[in-house]
């Protein structure tokens, strides 16, 4: 787009300085005067009452400042495990120390005695009656005997007629269906449209599988960690990396009771979070308990293998999934059931459920959702949460049905998608949408009609999609006497959103990119800034930064109207002065000395505002296409190409797009093809990386970025979120290509080798 | 624990240290040197963030004694750049956008910078491999590759 000076080009980042030579400052490189260090006593078993803690050892260790337990917590708010421990990792107590080694070599003379109970880890056990329970009150209805309650209630509250024996009968029909209640359920969602029986009545093909998706960690590359700082007067000060410092300043005054304005979150660069660096229970409420304890700043980091024991994942799921076609590709209906592992509380993204209707007319629609309680930690976001978990039931169906149809699985998908106008099943009508410009770019991009592959090679398509987040925002950008801007903000650094916004105010402002610099405040200075996730900062806060500049303009031209006697409508920003439009001579006058002007009006200095809520946002697709060559021996995929692509809506910083583009892909890539929390009976099971392999540098080749731009028309300069989408299809991409290659279709993740091997045998090759 | 004396030279600054012996070289340059760019991820060797170079070889400094490197020469990231120029590696992640979060940065420059001046004509597929001990989590590598191997032509051609 060339209609602009700074928008819309691959500059470098805000922080790039910082980043590549150290200097940037993490959570941990924290470092207060009389530091302690926390560490944590937890649970050895996945389940477990316990009946005694017994600290007295660890108390005599040298160097141990305090020993926290949950009768430390006045608010009574659960930080702690007290009467029972329901995974392998809770947290049961925590101890300050003068060394980190010490603290954890005090946690280790802590001893817990348990009476250790039956463990449930697999969702399709725990909805089982004999099923070990780990809530009360958790039962519900499957979807029949939700319909055969409903229609119940309805019989019941008419009078006019008796309809004892309909009720009887009713009855007899909820009793035979026992099977259908769930156990160990901590939330549902159900949502239809149209008539899904009538739907498969309708169809020519019908088709039902099961598919299985594992729990992932989010793997940010930095571990939790927060260090909290309590002064005598109860003011509470943590150092937080996290994607929402004033999430985490309401929810430390929400769980020990302290208000709002006793509580200063420093955010700290993030080292990665991907969803998963917005709760505070991992650390930051415990470090604050210990430093009112101790009267001392403390420090908890977390290693990775708390990570994987304690951290918050994305939830595996099953999902049951069945869809109707005609021959000639009309798709006409879907039913989805899933269960999604939520773990010890609820919290699994279930709500994502919905998204099986992908992008897709689908007339007749049926989704329920459940969450089911395991023994594992709870679970939190990761990159579109839940919805690469459901594109990869729905998109590896597709699949099967564009081969069984002998239809091409790009045309098939075209055939069927959602245009502006349409309705979406369950929900609104579709705004003006990318999706078919999308997935034909990058069909283009690989010459999909081309395509050709040798032995054990195949090529995989899918999609998916996502909406950006909106939430609040506000921010401040002023103008200094040498003509520079600051912009003064209180979100976070999401992998490029800084370098967005500075490019945004600098346009508006006429700006070279290098004179706009930006400040993060933390809570206590900077104006309130949602939470950095959901794709949600350029957008919202694009928006923000936007309204900031415009009334900074306004002002600048206020000014200068007062200086070259002359009015507002007959001047302009050019090149970071106001000039007139007409005139003759041409008058104009720099930013610098329109600053050091306001600093003797009435007016004051120059500062433009901006405060932003909400706005629609606009729904966004990410397409993507591999070639992929399996070794039949050892079962191991090979990625040769992987082509990505992405409705962005308008692209303000093409190699940060294109980074988040290829990042997100590599994590879809890794989800489908290595990653997986493994648990059995008293935990998980790969807690490092040598069992939980991610992805590196010998893993796959480079990632074809292909960036589509349908702008939304409520984004700043168009711009849609973007960290989310692209790791949505990779899932079914990888497993689709897979099915080409060797005709075979996994429905279970990941696709290890062992496991290409058993279903390329299972097949018979 | 009866601390040891230790004397390190890191970069280019010599320090003589009393440590524990359970201190790790990566606890010893963090918190008792206060040289925090190098990271910890993983605390098992496994993720690379707190590579540094000992003797002209590249060292995951989280599996290593503080006392083990007693004598030694050691570069981390902060000793890459000049007052005024930065480290051609460097200057490519900047250009090239091999970077997101940045906490896995350190690392892999300090690595690339290890094995670039060990084999300063490597291939791509040579590159991938030499940095298959470092783990990134954000950019999917694509960028970072793209830095490294502009970084090697450039050192190349200085």
């Amino acid at each position: 787009m060339s209609e602009y000076a700074v928008l819309g080009k691959s500059v470098p980042r805000v922080d790039a300085l910082d980043k590549v030579t150290g200097a940037a400052q993490y959570g941990g490189d924290v470092h207060l005067p009389g530091m302690l260090h926390g560490k944590f006593v937890r649970s050895k078993h996945a389940h477990a009452k316990i009946l005694n803690i017994d600290t007295s050892e660890a108390e005599n260790l040298p160097g141990v400042r305090a020993i926290i337990t949950q009768d430390d917590v006045e608010s009574g708010r659960r930080v702690f495990a007290t009467d029972k421990v329901l995974y392998l990792g809770e947290p049961i107590a925590a101890v300050a120390a003068t060394d980190p080694d010490i603290a954890e070599e005090a946690a280790d003379l802590i001893k817990i005695d348990y009476e250790v109970l039956p463990a449930v880890q697999d969702v399709m056990e725990a909805i089982q009656p004999d099923a070990p329970r780990l809530h009360s009150d958790d039962t519900k209805d499957g979807s029949a005997r939700r319909t055969l309650k409903a229609d119940l209630r309805k019989l019941e509250r008419d009078d006019s007629q008796d309809h004892s024996a309909q009720i009887a009968e009713l009855n007899a029909q909820l009793e035979a269906l026992e099977d259908e209640v769930y156990y160990n359920i901590s939330a549902e969602t159900h949502s239809a449209a149209g008539d899904v029986e009538q739907g498969f009545a309708e169809s020519d093909l019908v088709v039902e599988d099961t598919y299985v998706i594992p729990r992932v960690h989010q793997t940010y590359m930095e571990p939790h960690v927060s260090v909290a700082d309590v002064e005598s007067t109860g003011k509470v000060t943590v150092w937080a990396s996290t994607q929402g410092p004033f999430a985490i300043r309401s929810g430390i005054a929400g769980t020990l009771g302290i208000p709002l304005n006793q509580i200063n979150v420093i955010p700290t660069t993030m080292g990665g979070g991907f969803g998963g660096r917005f709760g505070v229970a991992l650390t930051h409420v415990p470090a604050v308990l210990l430093s009112q304890k101790t009267g001392r700043p403390v420090k908890i980091q977390m290693t990775r293998e708390e990570e994987f024991t304690d951290g918050r994942p994305a939830p595996g799921c099953v999902i049951k999934l069945k869809t109707g076609v005609k021959n000639d590709g009309t798709i006409l209906a879907r039913e989805g059931l899933a269960f999604w592992d939520s773990g010890s509380v609820s919290g699994a993204s279930i709500g994502s459920t919905i998204r099986l209707r992908g992008v897709y007319k689908f007339p007749h629609l049926k989704v329920d959702a459940y969450g089911v309680y395991t023994n594992k930690s709870g679970t939190a976001a990761y990159r579109a949460p839940g919805t690469p978990q459901v594109a990869f039931a729905g998109e590896s169906q597709l699949d099967d049905i564009a081969r069984k149809l002998n239809l091409d699985p790009v045309e098939f998908r075209l055939k069927n998608m959602r245009v502006e106008g349409d309705p979406v099943p369950a929900g609104a009508k579709e705004p003006k949408v990318g999706y078919k410009e999308t997935l034909q770019a990058v069909a283009d991009a690989v010459d999909w009609k081309n395509r050709t592959k040798g032995p054990n090679q195949g090529w995989g398509v899918a999609i998916g999609d996502w909406t950006n987040g909106c939430g609040p925002g506000g921010m401040f950008v002023s103008i200094h006497e040498d003509g520079s801007a600051r912009i003064f903000h209180g979100s976070i650094d999401i992998t490029g959103t800084d370098t967005a916004l500075a490019q945004i105010v600098a346009e508006i402002l006429t700006l070279p990119y290098e004179s706009v610099a930006i400040t993060r405040g933390d809570t206590d200075s900077a104006p309130y800034a949602t939470g950095s996730g959901g794709s949600v900062v350029t957008f919202t806060m694009g928006n923000t930064a936007k309204l900031a500049a415009e009334d900074t303009r306004r002002r600048l031209l206020e000014l200068a109207a007062e200086r070259l006697n002359t009015d507002v409508e007959s001047l302009e920003l050019k090149d970071g002065e106001v000039s007139t439009i007409v005139g003759d001579p041409p008058k104009s006058i720099g930013f610098g000395e329109l600053a050091a002007y306001s600093l003797s009006t009435t007016g004051g200095p120059i500062v433009g505002k901006g405060s932003f809520a909400r706005k629609p946002s606009t729904p966004a697709l990410a397409a993507q296409i591999a070639k992929v060559e399996i070794d039949p021996e050892t079962g191991r995929i090979k990625v040769l190409k992987m082509a990505s692509s992405q409705d962005v809506g308008f692209a303000i910083n093409p190699m940060a797009v294109e980074g988040q583009i290829e990042g997100g892909t590599v994590q879809g890539y890794a989800w489908a093809t290595m990653e997986e929390m493994q648990y059995n009976e008293n935990g998980n099971v790969n807690p490092g990386f040598v069992d939980y392999r991610v992805p590196t540098t010998a893993d796959l080749p480079t990632v074809e970025s292909v960036i589509v731009e349908v702008e939304a028309p409520e984004g700043p300069f168009g711009a849609k979120g973007v960290g989310e989408p692209p790791i949505t299809p990779t899932l079914a991409t990888m497993a689709n290509a897979v099915a080409d290659a060797v005709g075979i279709r996994i429905t279970e993740l990941p696709m290890k080798p062992e496991k290409v091997v058993d279903a390329l045998h299972s097949n018979g090759k | 624990m009866q601390k040891k004396p230790v004397t390190l030279t890191v970069n280019t600054d010599t320090y003589d240290l009393l440590i524990e012996p359970r201190k790790t070289l990566l606890a010893t340059l963090r918190d008792v040197i206060g040289l925090t760019g190098t990271k910890e991820g993983c605390s098992t060797g496994d993720c690379g963030a707190c590579t540094v170079i000992v003797d002209g070889k590249a060292v995951t400094s989280c599996m290593m004694l503080g006392v083990s490197a007693n004598g030694k020469e050691i570069t981390t990231v902060e000793g890459l750049a000049s007052r005024d120029q930065l480290h051609p590696i460097q200057q490519a992640f900047m250009d090239k956008g091999g970077y997101q979060c940045g906490f896995c940065t350190p690392g892999f420059i300090v690595a690339s910078k290890a094995y670039l001046d060990e084999n300063p004509n490597a291939t791509e597929a040579e590159i991938r491999h030499a940095l298959g001990n470092n783990i990134c989590r954000c950019t999917g590598y694509t960028k970072i590759i793209e830095a490294v191997m502009s970084a090697a032509e450039v050192m190349r051609n200085s």
